[in-house]
């Protein structure tokens, strides 16, 4: 959904709750398309059937679906193939696709969705499976060594201006657009996310962004609510939507008992390891409150000369909120990586709030591992009292309230194809229909309803009638989806800068935070700063140069 | 042949046409060899990959052994015999040695568009300044002196599994068996499994016994001592059996004769048996310290080198610089400095060793 569209329904006194009540919600927009803004329907009628028929497999609450689950849903989707495409048609063409193998997902989904597809087309697909914490140093070696040897890519977004910026990837041909159906993307992914030079590469296949989840069991606990009471503490017991809240309830939380396990309660579940550089994203869902500013797009770096603001006072902030309720965490929790927060911990019933991006969520009911799919809430980053004004150089209570910032953190996974496969036209065409079969608008609603390591990012997936026929409870999946959209179509919603070598600075930080964290420095400041100074060295060492014009161009500064 | 000590029977007539040709046959490929290498290195786009003088480098190996027989008959196909073994050798360490050199001395970071560019010894000072390097460094001298309590433990376990125990066939091969596991398993089924703090077996009990919040990775000591014992619990079975071939070598009755003279087991050990076993204990400590270098993989799989740097190792350390920063130019200049540290380490090591070795009487 564009932001205009989205303000055009605040403008109309429509609540997102409102508007994402089923068939209201399909009124609300289709009423907008009639008026003139350009929005499809939500959902196209001819395919209802279809996609309530792939929705059923296996069905919420059966556990996690298989191999041969994702090939039965790919079977399905095969109609934008087969009508395009003759039986056969790719017969003798070999393609070598590189993704990853995250929680035996992604490629593990892909090779199940394109197995129909193989056989239809009689083209060979080989697979290139990678750890997420392998993805960065496995891509950027193909780059630099010039051994660019897959024909298509599951890669974020964040890449982009390493892969397209060197004519690396194919730009899409028109036929694709039609077959995915770009408009129907939510507003943030549209251009210039997944374009370069006014090209178009990527088929997006994931909306990300950080969400905020919750136990609501901790939040309706009576107990709770009257020791929170007793302990003299503001407001009511509830949900917290500020960092100032999440703080002073974790702290309120340390040495009472989980009521679920019986086991020791905890609050916020900070990853306090690193993750190949992942790990930065969560210590940015803490920040972005505090350092994005509505009237700032910058709040990484400064956009005129990429001095960093990792130490400025907002991210030193976030940074001491971490230390501030460390010892609230689990036992082991520096060795706790975001993996163990979102999935060890949060879905197995340790700990009540964790940032994540959507996979909690549609995780929370469909996988095995997952006891918390009763009782999770979700909503966008929590907000922040007051805001750091980085150009004013001081604190800041916004007349309007608490700031939001959702993180849009890694802004999702895409197929790009490369441009390797140009020089055989028959290739090329083979290499985009595998892609925008997966990239289509009916397998792509499987994928943000069954665990899969994607999230809902198409104006189509927010329909809660589809979710509630699959086997959704209407409150969950209103209370899921309308923290995605809320976080997708927030005005102040901090992007991640599409810069090269993005991962460098990450890594570099999570190295530092390592050491903060274990308190190896004085202060969170001179953690800070010596991340900063990091930061600086990267960016001289890649280009001072290139990497401002690429920033200001990612923050839509020209 | 004055010089020849191989006794050569075979009366070779090696025309000097012969030789000649011989000669000749290494000049023109080597010529070859130069030619092509300089045309890639000096003509941009002069081909896709360096195949070409990997062939040509092929062809002078292949006319250098063709010319051992050319130009020496019999004695040359003797050195037949080891030479393509030597070139391989010589190729698989020395070029990569010289490529490896050649790019420890560039600023090569794989996102930055200008590329590789050389930084004389900017490499080294920002080496000098790097506390996380030093840190590694100093852990593996830490992991390194465990070795000497690998070494008592696989000691006492060798001594157990050379005497008359009930079952030891059975303790033989039980012993063995974390040699058989990949450390990566031992990562995951120990350190992420068993050693898990909330739901793991080991925590459990520590909770049964009053341990209330059982933790093994977040203390920087305890971090360390558990991935040292993971690590110990792997190769303390390598150790062993190399020390128990050595007991089981030594005569019996140089044994037999200390207890007619009167020797206690104790005094059997330190004069007998421990002297005998020093060849074999150097040898097996000297091996289990070069593997003890390149412990990476449980690190990285259990801590990443947390908490705060305490378990990095440096080939942990340079993997993380290497993979996830794509800094190429400095962490190969980071693993340069550390081979040129072991092979002094080394150097050191095993001339002190062979002092040690030298009979005591």
């Amino acid at each position: 959904m564009r932001v205009d569209h989205y303000k055009s329904i605040i403008r109309a006194q429509l609540s997102r709750r409102n508007m994402l009540k089923g068939a209201a919600s399909v009124g609300a927009l289709a009423a907008m398309g009639s008026i003139g803004l350009g929005t499809k329907p939500v959902f196209a009628a001819a395919h209802s059937d279809l996609r309530k028929e792939i929705l059923a497999i296996p069905g919420v609450g059966t556990g996690s679906p298989t191999d041969r689950d994702w090939q039965a849903v790919g079977e399905l989707c095969l109609g934008p193939t087969k009508d395009r495409f003759a039986e056969g048609e790719f017969e003798g063409v070999e393609l070598t696709f590189m993704g990853l193998n995250n929680q035996n997902l992604h490629n593990f989904l892909f090779r199940g969705f394109l197995r129909p597809w193989e056989d239809y087309t009689g083209a060979k697909i080989n697979w290139i499976d990678l750890a997420q914490a392998d993805y960065n140093a496995r891509l950027q070696q193909s780059i630099a060594t010039g051994t660019v040897d897959f024909d298509i890519i599951e890669m974020g977004a964040p890449f982009e201006g390493d892969v397209t910026g060197r004519g690396l990837a194919d730009p899409m041909p028109d036929w694709v657009k039609e077959v995915i159906d770009m408009d129907d993307y939510v507003g943030y992914l549209q251009e210039p996310v997944g374009t370069w030079d006014g090209q178009t590469y990527r088929i997006s296949i994931d909306g990300d962004c950080h969400n905020f989840n919750y136990r609501k069991d901790y939040f309706e606990n009576e107990e709770f609510a009257q020791a929170w009471a007793d302990e003299g503490n503001e407001g009511p017991w509830e949900a917290p939507t500020t960092w100032q809240k999440v703080q002073a309830v974790s702290k309120f939380l340390s040495g009472k008992t989980d009521p679920f396990t019986g086991l020791p309660a905890h609050g916020y579940l900070d990853p306090l390891k690193g993750w190949g550089g992942f790990g930065f994203y969560f210590l940015a869902s803490r920040a972005t409150a505090y350092a994005k500013h509505p009237d700032d797009p910058a709040w990484l770096f400064d956009p005129e000369d990429m001095k960093p603001r990792i130490n400025n006072e907002a991210w030193v902030r976030a940074i001491q909120d971490v230390l501030d309720i460390m010892d609230t965490q689990p036992a082991d929790q520096i060795n706790a990586d975001p993996g163990t927060t979102g999935f060890q911990q949060f879905l197995a019933g340790t700990g009540s709030m964790v940032s994540w991006w959507g996979d909690i969520g549609a995780g929370a009911r469909t996988s095995d591992t997952s006891v918390v799919g009763d009782v999770a809430g979700f909503s966008i980053l929590p907000g922040s009292d007051d805001v750091w004004n980085h150009n004013a150089g001081q604190w800041e209570t916004l007349t309007s309230g608490p700031n939001f910032a959702p993180n849009m953190a890694y802004i999702g996974w895409g197929i790009y194809v490369m441009a390797r496969v140009q020089g055989d036209d028959k290739k090329r065409t083979a290499a985009w229909s595998a892609a925008a079969h997966l990239g289509g608008r009916d397998l792509s609603l499987w994928c943000s309803a069954y665990p899969s390591g994607f999230q809902p990012y198409r104006n189509s997936h927010f329909n809660i009638d589809e979710w509630e026929a699959a086997g959704y409870d209407r409150a969950f999946i209103e209370d899921f989806l309308g923290s995605q959209a809320d976080s997708y179509n927030h005005p102040n919603s901090a992007i991640e800068p599409r810069i090269p070598g993005i991962f460098q600075y990450y890594s570099v930080a999570e190295d530092e935070l390592a050491k903060i964290y274990a308190g190896e420095y004085a202060t969170a400041q001179d953690g800070a700063d010596a991340i900063a100074a990091a930061w600086e060295a990267i960016t001289d060492q890649i280009g001072r140069d290139s990497q401002v014009a690429l920033y200001r161009a990612s923050l839509g500064m020209g | 042949m004055s010089e020849d000590r191989l006794f050569v029977v075979t009366n070779d007539q090696i025309s000097p046409t012969r030789a000649r040709l011989g000669l000749a046959i290494i000049w023109v490929s080597f010529a070859m060899l130069f030619g092509v290498a300089a045309w890639q290195i000096f003509v941009p786009d002069a081909a896709d990959s360096w195949r070409p003088t990997l062939y040509a480098y092929l062809l002078w190996i292949t006319c250098l052994c063709i010319a051992q027989v050319l130009r020496f008959g019999e004695q040359g196909k003797r050195r037949l015999f080891v030479m393509p073994a030597t070139i391989f050798v010589i190729s698989m360490v020395f070029f990569p040695l010289i490529f490896g050199l050649s790019i420890a001395f560039t600023d090569w970071n794989l996102s930055a568009i200008d590329g590789q560019k050389f930084n004389g010894l900017d490499n080294i000072r920002q080496m000098w300044r790097d506390p996380f390097y030093w840190n590694a460094l100093t852990n593996m001298v830490w992991y390194t002196l465990a070795i000497l309590v690998e070494y008592v433990i696989a000691f006492g376990l060798a001594l157990i599994l050379n005497s008359q125990i009930r079952a030891r066939k059975f303790f033989r091969v039980a012993f063995l068996l974390p040699l058989m596991l990949s450390p990566v398993a031992v990562s995951w089924m120990i350190g992420k499994s068993m050693l898990e703090a909330r739901f793991g077996p080991i925590a459990r009990f520590g909770r049964e016994v009053g341990w209330s919040n059982p933790s093994f990775f977040g203390d920087p000591e305890m971090a360390r001592a558990m991935i040292m014992i993971m690590d110990a619990w792997t190769f303390i079975p390598f150790m062993m059996i190399m020390l128990l071939a050595g007991l089981q070598a030594i005569p019996k009755d140089i044994q037999e004769a200390a207890k007619v003279d009167g020797a206690t087991p104790w005094q059997n050990f330190r004069e007998v048996i421990f002297p005998l076993m020093l060849p074999v204990s150097i040898t097996a400590i000297m091996i289990r310290i070069i593997f003890k270098l390149k412990l990476a993989d449980i690190i990285i799989n259990v801590t990443s080198g947390g908490p705060g740097g305490a378990t990095d190792s440096v080939t942990s350390f340079i993997f993380r610089e290497y993979r996830d920063r794509s800094n190429v130019g400095y962490g190969t200049m980071l693993a340069m400095v550390y081979l040129v540290i072991i092979v002094i380490g080394f150097t050191i090591f095993m001339k002190l060793a062979s002092r040690w070795m030298r009979p005591k009487y």
